[in-house]
């Protein structure tokens, strides 16, 4: 039942919080109530059971459970710490609402389903409103959805062996579409709101949808790895070089966080293609960083950088640092793990993952001055989420556990 | 002692920079005592390890997670390296104020390049190592923004080419600990990487690089620390790499090209010392020399190099933390520094440096010839040194963070210790030596002299008369007359700035100049000033593509998706 | 019947494609409901088709109940999306039947029509009573295509691809856009 649990709970919490949106302090205990019970039965759910309860057949591996887990603690991180000029309510909503998602794909028996719980998600987002119209907001998820139904379609239907790479070339694209990495970038408004901007996608939702996505690759193409792990290790090196020198030389603060993400993306793609423990590893320990770390700090990022207020104190340059993978953070210890991964399988890899490493530290350090001076509840959170992601790059072994790498 | 014990030169100074850090977010004011006292108290428990038994100690912890363990070991050479760490670092720390945000960041820094050298492994000395580094630029940039520090980027790129090298390392070799990789994994390309990656952790170029550049800062603190726990780290890596040959590098060519490289990095030195405007240009100048000598040594290949290289990074080690107590003005304090850096005798540089350059005639052929070059540009070292007493001052740093009598004390202690050289050999460079090179017979004479293959230095006996001369001769010449009449001088207010009186003499010209020397930096400058002309921008449009690539166009999409599907199935 | 349904099919989203009035979109829908419930009839079972029937009713009763009163079937300027229906069904139809081998051609041909032109319609500038009536069909193409594989899915894909579609179709029009 737990599984079950996972998706309804925040599902509710979510309702709950719309539906009092006249009266913030009962839709925040409302939606806190039943989002802390949602993560509890993530917490509680045995990865890989399969609960049968609504004939769907849903279980969480035990990747998407930690993945889970840790956007939950983020989301309750930035609730809680949340500056004074954000409604707290309106973001546990939207949090919650993603949350729930996120369990449904990750739960999810089937690609299928994985596809219309992304297909209800983007109408969701879409329904808020925004700057930018209707159809391009769709534009993304929508490729995504349709790319990764012919991929279904190509790999399940008898033909010559083609299809089935056909069908790798859709699974890697649609992923692509969904969390909005090149060459299927979405388009990206600085002044948007964070929840119906393309940032959800690529920074909280992403995560869980592209190892669920890979999981029901490996069931639907297992012949074609090969072919699925060279797409997206060139992608992957790809979005590096894109993100990070996009990151760097673009004019815009809030863009350059979301090339930052696209950058951090590259080196998940490239993790996830090298398809050895060390390059799952890898990437396991990025989406760790994506969702603890990355996500909040560009959230407590938005006000300074509206204010256009960098700044240059111990820190901001602390969080250059981890932005930047260097040690002790989290990301040094993923890059260790990515570089002798890549050795494993090619060196010359390894040469241009490394090479490509370098270009974090310019685009690093702009980001972390564009945190401003946080004071209050925000120095906080930037503190915990720094220290979350050291514990993370010192220790890794325990969240790789819970993973179950 | 129990084996956990060896936790504890890591963990003082952490807990000391935890402490401080927490009283300090809680308003109140820790002072330098606190992480003064957890680098005295790690170094103290560094001796008692050591000292009593004088063997290897491990402990096993478990492992991290990715692919590195928590193994600690402490023999000859992680306590040969940790004392370079942590003396000076135990100085500096204890007398020199700072925030409580800035000994924070040193004192982890301490601890972090203590556990560098304390790792047994690869992994997690490159963990260790990177943690240090980001540590000390951070340190180095909340004290000023402005001032120079090391290129970031490159100590990145170091620390990240020896996690690469110990993953090459597992993947061939099945183990990066240091005592277990097999000698045929250390191949000539993983060796490259690995000493490229310590002569960038260590700056070890012959152009002018973050070494020298942190002594030019307004504040000398955060750059003394910097020098005194990233500088040995280079070093470090590439002694632990004959452990890992098993007393060899991968081939004797890479021995020769690194002593070559050690010579030029002492000649860049030496140039620019003797063409140095102020004294403090000059003494940014001496631990990079030093360094270069160190280097040329270690990479000798046999026992007797290794050793007097090991010497000379104790006397980098000391001076590390008599650079920044020491004021910017003339007088006895100065003038020992600058005796006992430059090697005069009976220091103990010039105990190390005469024992390197015998190295270099033992092992013979084109060694020979380094250690001809070598001698060449001690010389110029020396002419540098000097014309470096005449210099003015330079900008000077603020008073309050100098300290000109401990600053005396540690280079006499340098000078003296010359004298000692045998008894340094024996107890701190030897252990490491036999560490690393044990098929090797080790170096003999004992307590009063220092033996090698060919020769014998009989240290005590050659140089206790020279120091000894050299006394009477100070004396003689009123040099602590000097010093008397230099107290009488008003003492400067706590804080205070005190810049060099400006000279009316003209500057000392530099003994040579090299014609072309400048050229390097105007291509550079060209190259920076480059730019794409005017009427071909069009073409290199990068907010365009920017725009193209992020616009969502479905056309591009497609085509995107078609290229995709064409490159899989070609 | 299969190959009526997936003409059906065919022909309510390439109407979907050619149209910007509430009755067209309508039209379309409830072409592209029908020709899938058929097909699901046969392929999976009476629940399934029941499901995709109610589903794709709910929508196109709403998208029949909102926006402007007028057919807009092939409004000025719409030859690119003729051949555009062309251009999607043909290949659709060639790899259905020759590319893919097998039973069921009609689905596949149905199901890659659906999603080929229902992306199409999304992706390019598109009103939003227009982008939510393709999304709506979308849900329920993606349903379709999972009895392609030989197996059948079980109805519970179907279902809640109409659970989709409903909801989908009750995202109020007149808040989106540039709100």
């Amino acid at each position: 039942m737990e599984p079950e649990l996972a998706v309804g709970l925040p599902a509710v919490g979510s309702v709950c919080a719309a539906f009092l949106r006249a009266r913030p302090r009962a839709a925040l205990l409302a939606a806190g109530v039943f989002g802390l019970l949602g993560v509890a039965a993530v917490i509680l759910t045995s990865p890989g059971a399969t609960s049968d309860q609504l004939g769907l057949g849903l279980s969480l591996s035990p990747e998407s459970r930690a993945l889970l887990i840790a956007s939950g603690a983020a989301m309750a991180l930035t609730v809680v710490l949340a500056p004074l000029a954000v409604e707290r309510a309106t973001l546990l909503t939207w949090g919650l609402a993603g949350l729930a998602g996120m369990a449904a794909i990750a739960a999810a028996g089937s690609l299928e389903l994985v596809i219309l719980v992304v297909l209800v998600l983007a109408v969701l987002q879409a329904a808020a409103g925004s700057s930018r119209s209707l159809a391009t907001r769709l534009r993304g998820p929508v490729l995504a959805a349709a790319l990764l139904s012919l991929a279904a379609v190509c790999a399940r239907a008898e033909g010559p062996q083609y299809l089935q790479r056909f069908a790798a070339v859709a699974l890697v694209a649609g992923l692509s579409a969904a969390l909005g990495t090149l060459p299927y970038m979405h388009d990206f408004d600085p002044d948007e709101r964070t929840s119906t901007s393309p940032i959800p996608w690529i920074a909280f939702i992403g995560p869980v949808l592209a190892l669920a996505v890979l999981a029901r690759a490996r069931e639907l193409i297992p012949s074609e790895g090969g072919v699925l792990g060279a797409m997206m290790i060139g992608l992957g090196l790809l979005n590096m070089v894109w993100g990070c020198v996009a990151s760097w030389r673009t004019e815009n603060g809030a863009a350059a966080w979301h090339y930052s993400f696209i950058a951090d993306w590259g080196l998940v793609l490239c993790g996830l293609g090298l398809a050895i423990a060390d390059g799952q590893s890898a990437a396991i320990l990025l989406l760790y960083g994506i969702v603890l770390s990355r996500l909040p700090l560009y959230l407590w990022s938005r006000q300074s950088l509206r204010e256009k207020r960098p700044n240059d104190r111990p820190i901001n340059l602390l969080a250059a640092a981890m932005l930047a993978g260097a040690a002790p953070f989290a990301g040094f210890a993923a890059r260790v793990l990515l570089l002798r991964g890549a050795t494993q399988l090619y060196w010359p890899l390894a040469l241009a993952i490394g090479l490509a490493l370098l270009l974090w530290l310019p685009p690093s350090l702009r980001l972390g001055r564009s945190l401003g001076l946080p004071r209050g509840r925000q120095a906080w959170g930037v503190g915990i989420a720094l220290a979350i992601n050291v514990v993370i790059g010192l220790y890794p072994q325990p969240f790789l556990a819970l993973a179950g790498l | 002692m129990p084996s956990l014990a060896l936790l504890a030169p890591v963990a003082l100074p952490l807990v000391a920079g935890g402490l401080t850090a927490a009283l300090g977010l809680a308003g109140l004011k820790p002072g330098r005592a606190i992480v003064g006292a957890g680098a005295w108290v790690a170094l103290l428990v560094l001796l008692l390890l050591w000292l009593p038994i004088r063997s290897t100690v491990e402990l096993t912890l478990g492992p991290l997670g990715f692919g590195a363990n928590l193994d600690l070991r402490l023999d000859g050479v992680a306590f040969a390296f940790g004392l370079v760490i942590l003396v000076p670092s135990a100085i500096l720390l204890t007398l020199q104020p700072r925030t409580w945000q800035e000994g924070t960041l040193a004192a982890l820094g301490v601890a972090a390049a203590v556990l560098a050298v304390e790792g047994s492994g690869v992994l997690l000395t490159a963990l260790a190592g990177g943690t240090a580094a980001t540590l000390a630029v951070i340190h180095l940039d909340i004290e000023d923004i402005r001032a120079p520090r090391p290129p970031w980027g490159a100590l990145l790129a170091a620390w990240l080419a020896l996690s690469w090298a110990g993953g090459i390392l597992q993947v061939v070799g099945g183990t990066a600990v240091y005592g277990a990789v097999p000698v045929s994994a250390l191949t000539v390309p993983v060796f490259a990487l690995l000493a490229g990656a310590a002569l960038m952790a260590s700056g070890l170029f012959p152009w002018r690089g973050w070494p020298a550049q942190l002594w030019s800062r307004p504040s000398l603190r955060a750059a003394g620390m910097a020098v005194a726990t990233l500088y040995p780290l280079g070093f470090y890596l590439l002694v632990r790499a004959y452990e890992m040959g098993d007393g060899q590098y991968p081939q004797p060519v890479i021995g020769i090209l690194l002593a070559c490289l050690g010579v030029l990095v002492s000649l860049g030195v030496a140039v620019r010392a003797q063409a140095a405007v102020t004294r403090r240009e000059y003494l940014g100048e001496v631990i990079p020399g030093l360094g270069g000598f160190a280097l040329m040594a270690i990479a000798i290949g046999t026992p007797v190099g290794l050793v007097a290289g090991l010497v000379v990074l104790a006397t980098i080690g000391v001076l590390a933390a008599c650079l920044p107590l020491l004021p910017d003005r003339a007088g006895p304090p100065t003038l020992l520094t600058i005796a006992a850096a430059a090697g005069v005798p009976p220091g103990l540089a010039f105990g190390a440096l005469v024992v390197a350059l015998a190295a270099t005639f033992e092992a013979g052929d084109f060694m020979g010839l380094i250690g001809v070059a070598g001698a060449a540009v001690w010389i110029l070292f020396m002419v540098a040194a000097a014309r470096a007493i005449g210099l003015p001052a330079g900008r000077g740093h603020p008073a309050i963070e100098t300290f000109p009598r401990v600053a005396m004390a540690l280079a006499a202690v340098l000078l003296i210790a010359g004298a000692a050289l045998p008894v340094v050999v024996t107890t701190f460079a030897i252990p490491a030596q036999t560490d690393v090179m044990p098929r090797f017979a080790g170096l003999g004479g004992g307590l009063t002299s220092v033996s090698t293959i060919q020769t014998d230095l009989p240290a005590l006996a050659l140089f206790t008369p020279l120091l000894l001369l050299g006394l009477i001769a100070y004396g003689i010449t009123g040099v602590f007359g000097t010093q008397r009449a230099a107290r009488r001088e008003p003492v400067a207010a706590a804080g205070e700035q005190k810049p060099a009186a400006p000279r009316s003499a003209p500057p000392r010209p530099p003994v040579f100049t090299i014609p072309g020397l400048d050229a390097p930096k105007h291509w550079l400058d060209a190259v920076r000033r480059a730019a794409v002309p005017e009427q071909y921008r069009s073409i290199v449009n990068p907010r365009a593509l920017e725009k193209a690539a992020a616009g969502g166009r479905p056309l591009l999409w497609l085509a995107t998706l078609v290229a995709l599907a064409y490159a899989v199935n070609r | 019947m299969s190959a009526a349904a997936a003409f059906i099919v065919w022909l309510g989203a390439a109407l979907l494609v050619l149209s910007e009035g509430r009755r067209a979109l309508a039209l379309g829908m409830a072409l592209i409901t029908v020709g899938f419930a058929v097909l699901a009839l046969a392929g999976v079972g009476a629940l399934a088709a029941s499901a995709i029937l109610v589903g794709g009713g709910f929508a196109a009763g709403r998208r029949f109940r909102s926006g402007p009163d007028a057919w807009g079937v092939m409004p000025s300027g719409s030859t690119a999306r003729v051949v555009l229906a062309a251009a999607v069904g043909l290949p659709a139809l060639w790899i259905s039947t020759s590319v893919m081998t097998g039973p069921g051609a009609p689905l596949r041909f149905a199901a890659l029509s659906v999603l080929g032109l229902m992306t199409a319609r999304v992706l390019t500038p598109s009103e939003p009573p227009a982008v939510l009536t393709a999304l709506a069909a979308l849900a329920l193409s993606v349903a379709a295509a999972a009895g392609v594989a030989g197996t059948s899915p079980g109805p519970a894909v179907y279902v809640l691809a109409a659970i989709a579609a409903v909801g989908i179709s009750l995202i109020p029009v007149r808040e989106l856009d540039g709100a």
